[in-house]
């Protein structure tokens, strides 16, 4: 990248506009609600088990982080670039080693005061600190950010070893509106990364009095002492925390200092109801405008002449797969594996086991998001094509002897049966169903105990490709990849697009990839799921995209939605 | 009381002041609630070394996750070490000994930074409310029906009080939460438009509790209702009862006086462990209604393998049961003059 990548806040401006043209109370055509009506209740699902963000690793948990914390960024609704938010713009160095961003100028904590570079290098250092072990830091910063390679070897019992690597980490602040990043390597998706949720900037004074005074850095305990408690949760977002009901809501307020203008909703309140069919009867009786439907309930919503007129059907950036534990024979013959990918019915899998909430698909990066293509249709349904790969390979009996791992839970039985009976009717071969519990399963696959495992799959953190290619990277194993396929050309080919600014020969490398992990049937790639919601026709202003939360249509941009009469 | 017969007793072994209390029968129940009470800690002990065994064994670790991308080896590690987790087990339970006799239970792994008995402080509230209402339900209502089944025994009351309680004792009360849900949340609030309706979740000190309390007492109330009747049915039959009636003495007096006294008997020695029951939570209840109580974190500590959330919250039951069952001990001492204590 030879000049600066200038990131000008142009869609913000024109949101900006939108809002401040209809909004406000002379705004007869939005027919608001009165303010005292302007609360949004929406079911979150579980309570989260941190409100520090950068102890965030779930749904559950970075749907609270993003209303009471801003990253740097954050994607545009159609995904398609990043769109500012504590930053305005970043520059590049030529080398693509060093980030420069450029910060809000205004911008100002929930407290009043104002954001200033240092509080992002102290967040992100608290991050990286692996004393704190923070579920989400790999394989973003500790791989990317210059000096946080050595994060797994770091002796997190001793301070001093901890202070010296992240001193040694590649962030500053040269001035108070200037946030700098250096590269270990070029990383083209680094302005992704900058989205990230648990990438946001912490208040040092305000921790260090929540524990009492400044601590070593090896005591997690203090460190997390103030985000307990919604006093101490000082952020930047556009909502701050009012009150923890500890599981059964969170409560959440404008932000008074948010640099945007204000918003319509004067409290969003997110629920902790971990039955679907429990918030289902919520939202009947009037107590929750927003759920996800659940599963057993579908075709009743799609039949019911009111509700149905109230579900939204919203495409996930989302992708799921059969594993197949390329280190067992037959499983190692890449003919094989297809003859299995080839031999399920995707549409009847979305239709009967999903209730149609999902897109059958035979290929890796799911649709809404650059590099999506489904012209390679090499694992596509056909199962004469699967009954030819399989005798040509002579395997047939051997594989019969294969297992489906399976989680003892009525979903993991229900569309793994399913799997079985589509290989004993396409393919001919009988795989048998291994049951067993849930936490066993989680052991033997990491362990790389098992022979095939189905479905899992991935839900984009950022809409870039980055975020998916590298799943299949070698030595990956183990976290995601359990089939362990190991591909050197594989990599080559993920490693020079991860680096390479040029957008074309990014997608190109990519897209070669792509390729190379759907004709080796490294997984076999099955369908994207989409989310079932209800939303109350009250619920105005909600902009749905595909990487708000699966259960919280919106919620990136909750700021502008609004309630109506009603 | 130094010797007896020529013989000491045990009494006598005792010093003096001591023998002087047990002599009374007020003292000798203080001793015999002290020694129950010095008997929990060798069951605590057990409790925690079963619990902290079974733990263990179970497979699977608190980080790992139910689906999509695992820790890290490295995330994993430091996590070890934060909590401890990276020393030996021996050492490990030693340390968790120590620590509950200094009342600490420890900080929880899936909650960050929350203690075990602030998160069990903070849940049981709920749980005990709603358990305490149902039983306070249970008595009056099961006690109720099953002396009012034998006593019109073999008539249409008895018939409708006892098909109600196999009915209510055959269904599982998550069938009978969701049916209730079903019917007085979302079908009334849709023939009333929103005018007449229980909230089908939540909780606050108003009808949020009618299902919730319903759900829950339901079972133990068919469960009472029988015994009492079977027990009641038993005592009508006895001779005392029968010179009763021959005394001519009104219904009211027979029943209360002589018939109740000994057909609740059986009745209070499961009403100890209904109460313990009651005020641990039930997990579907808690479920079905979104209750934040002990009952779910119970079972959430569990599939996490929340380690310190377990054990804390064993301990805390372990507690409630053994101090449940002492109070019907007790009770017997005073309800039935046979029993002595020992």
């Amino acid at each position: 990248m030879q000049l600066g990548n200038h990131l000008r806040a142009t869609a913000l401006v024109s949101v900006a506009v939108v809002v401040a043209a209809c909004g406000g109370s002379n705004a007869p055509s939005l027919n608001l609600a009165p303010a005292d009506q302007q609360i949004l209740r929406a079911n979150n699902g579980v309570e989260p088990n941190s409100f520090d963000p950068t102890q965030q690793t779930y749904t559950y948990e970075r749907a609270v982080g993003i209303q009471t914390f801003d990253s740097l960024f954050r994607a545009k609704a159609d995904s398609s670039d990043v769109e500012p938010l504590g930053a305005t713009s970043y520059d590049v160095s030529s080398d693509g080693l060093t980030y420069t961003f450029h910060l809000r100028t205004n911008e100002k904590w929930s407290d009043g005061k104002p954001v200033v570079a240092s509080d992002w290098v102290y967040g992100w250092k608290h991050f990286l600190n692996p004393a704190l072990a923070a579920g989400y830091v790999d394989p973003f910063f500790d791989l990317t950010i210059k000096g946080a390679g050595t994060y797994g070897s770091v002796d997190v019992s001793s301070a001093s070893a901890i202070d010296a690597y992240l001193n040694g980490l590649g962030l500053s602040a040269p001035d108070d509106k200037t946030f700098v990043v250096a590269l270990d390597h070029p990383a083209a998706y680094f302005k992704w990364v900058a989205t990230l949720w648990m990438a946001v900037p912490l208040r040092k004074d305000i921790i260090e009095q929540a524990a009492g005074g400044s601590f070593a850095s090896t005591d997690a305990t203090k460190a997390e002492a103030w985000a307990n408690n919604a006093s101490t949760i000082i952020g930047n977002g556009p909502y701050k925390i009012k009150e923890i009901a500890s599981k059964d809501h969170v409560t959440l307020v404008p932000n008074p200092n948010y640099w945007a203008p204000a918003p319509h909703l004067q409290q969003i309140v997110l629920y902790e109801i971990s039955d679907g069919n429990t918030a289902y009867s919520q939202y009947q009786t009037g107590a929750l405008d927003i759920i996800g439907v659940p599963l057993a309930d579908v075709t009743v919503v799609r039949n019911d002449p009111k509700l149905s007129k109230e579900a939204k059907l919203i495409p996930t950036l989302s992708q799921y797969w059969i594993s197949y534990n390329s280190t067992r024979a037959p499983l190692d013959d890449k003919n094989v594996r297809m003859a299995l990918s080839k031999s399920i019915d995707r549409d009847k899998l979305v239709n009967d086991i999903e209730h149609g909430n999902g897109k059958s698909l035979g290929t890796f990066i799911p649709k809404g998001m650059n590099g999506y293509d489904t012209s390679d249709n090499a694992q596509s349904f056909d199962p004469a094509a699967a009954k030819k790969l399989l005798a040509d390979s002579g395997k047939a009996a051997q594989l019969a002897k294969m297992k489906l791992i399976t989680r003892n839970s009525t979903a993991s039985k229900t569309l793994n049966q399913f799997l079985a009976d589509q290989w004993s009717t396409n393919l001919g071969v009988t795989i048998q169903l291994d049951v067993i519990d849930s936490k066993t399963v989680t052991r033997n696959i990491r362990k790389g105990q098992f022979d095939i495992y189905g479905l899992d799959g991935w839900i984009s953190d950022y809409p870039d490709q980055q975020d998916w290619f590298d799943i299949f990277v070698t030595g990956s194993c183990h976290s995601l990849n359990w089939g362990c396929v190991s591909d050197t050309s594989y990599d080559d080919l993920v490693n020079k697009a991860d680096a390479e600014s040029d957008k074309t020969k990014r997608a190109q490398g990519y897209s070669q990839a792509q390729k190379k992990l759907i004709d080796n049937a490294v997984v076999g790639f099955m369908y994207q799921p989409y989310e079932y919601d209800l939303i109350k026709p009250y619920v105005q202003g909600l902009t749905v995209t595909t990487t708000d939360d699966q259960n919280l249509p919106g919620d990136g941009r909750y700021n502008q939605a609004y309630i109506t009469q009603h | 009381m130094a010797v007896t017969a020529g013989r000491p007793t045990r009494g006598a072994l005792l010093p003096s002041q001591l023998s002087a209390i047990t002599s009374t029968r007020t003292g000798s129940l203080a001793i015999f609630i002290v020694r129950r009470i010095l008997w929990m800690a060798p069951i605590l002990f057990f409790v925690i070394l079963i619990t902290f065994t079974l733990m263990h064994l179970a497979p699977g670790s608190p980080w790992d996750k139910a689906g999509g991308r695992q820790l890290s080896d490295t995330v994993i590690n430091n996590l070890n070490i934060r909590y401890g987790l990276n020393k030996p087990v021996t050492q490990q339970f030693v340390l968790y000994l120590w620590s509950v006799i200094h009342f600490d239970f420890g900080l929880s792994y899936q909650y960050q930074n929350k203690t075990v008995s602030g998160l069990l402080l903070e849940s049981w509230p709920y749980t005990a409310t709603i358990g305490v209402l149902a039983f306070l339900l249970i008595i009056p209502v099961g006690v109720g029906l099953g002396v009012l089944a034998a006593l019109r025994q073999n008539t249409r009351i008895d018939y409708i009080t006892m098909g109600f309680a196999t009915v209510a004792a055959s269904f599982p009360n998550f069938v009978i939460g969701a049916l209730m849900v079903v019917v007085f949340g979302v079908l009334s609030y849709r023939a009333t438009g929103g005018n007449f309706f229980l909230p089908t979740a939540g909780f606050a000190l108003d009808d949020h509790l009618i299902m919730p309390v319903l759900t829950l007492a339901l079972l133990p109330i068919a469960y009472t209702a029988r015994l009492t009747r079977a027990s009641t049915l038993e005592a009508i039959r006895q001779d005392f009862v029968r010179t009763a009636w021959a005394k001519g003495l009104p219904e009211r007096l027979v029943v209360t006086r002589h018939v109740l006294k000994n057909s609740l008997i059986p009745v209070v020695t499961t009403l100890g462990p209904t109460f313990a029951f009651l005020v641990t939570g039930s997990v579907i209840v808690e479920t079905v209604f979104s209750i934040p109580g002990i009952g779910r974190a119970f079972v959430v500590a569990i599939e996490s393998r929340d380690y310190p959330m377990i054990l804390g919250t064993t301990v805390l039951f372990s507690l409630v049961i053994a101090v449940a069952n002492l109070v019907v001990d007790v009770a017997y001492v005073f309800i039935d003059p046979r029993v002595r204590l020992t």
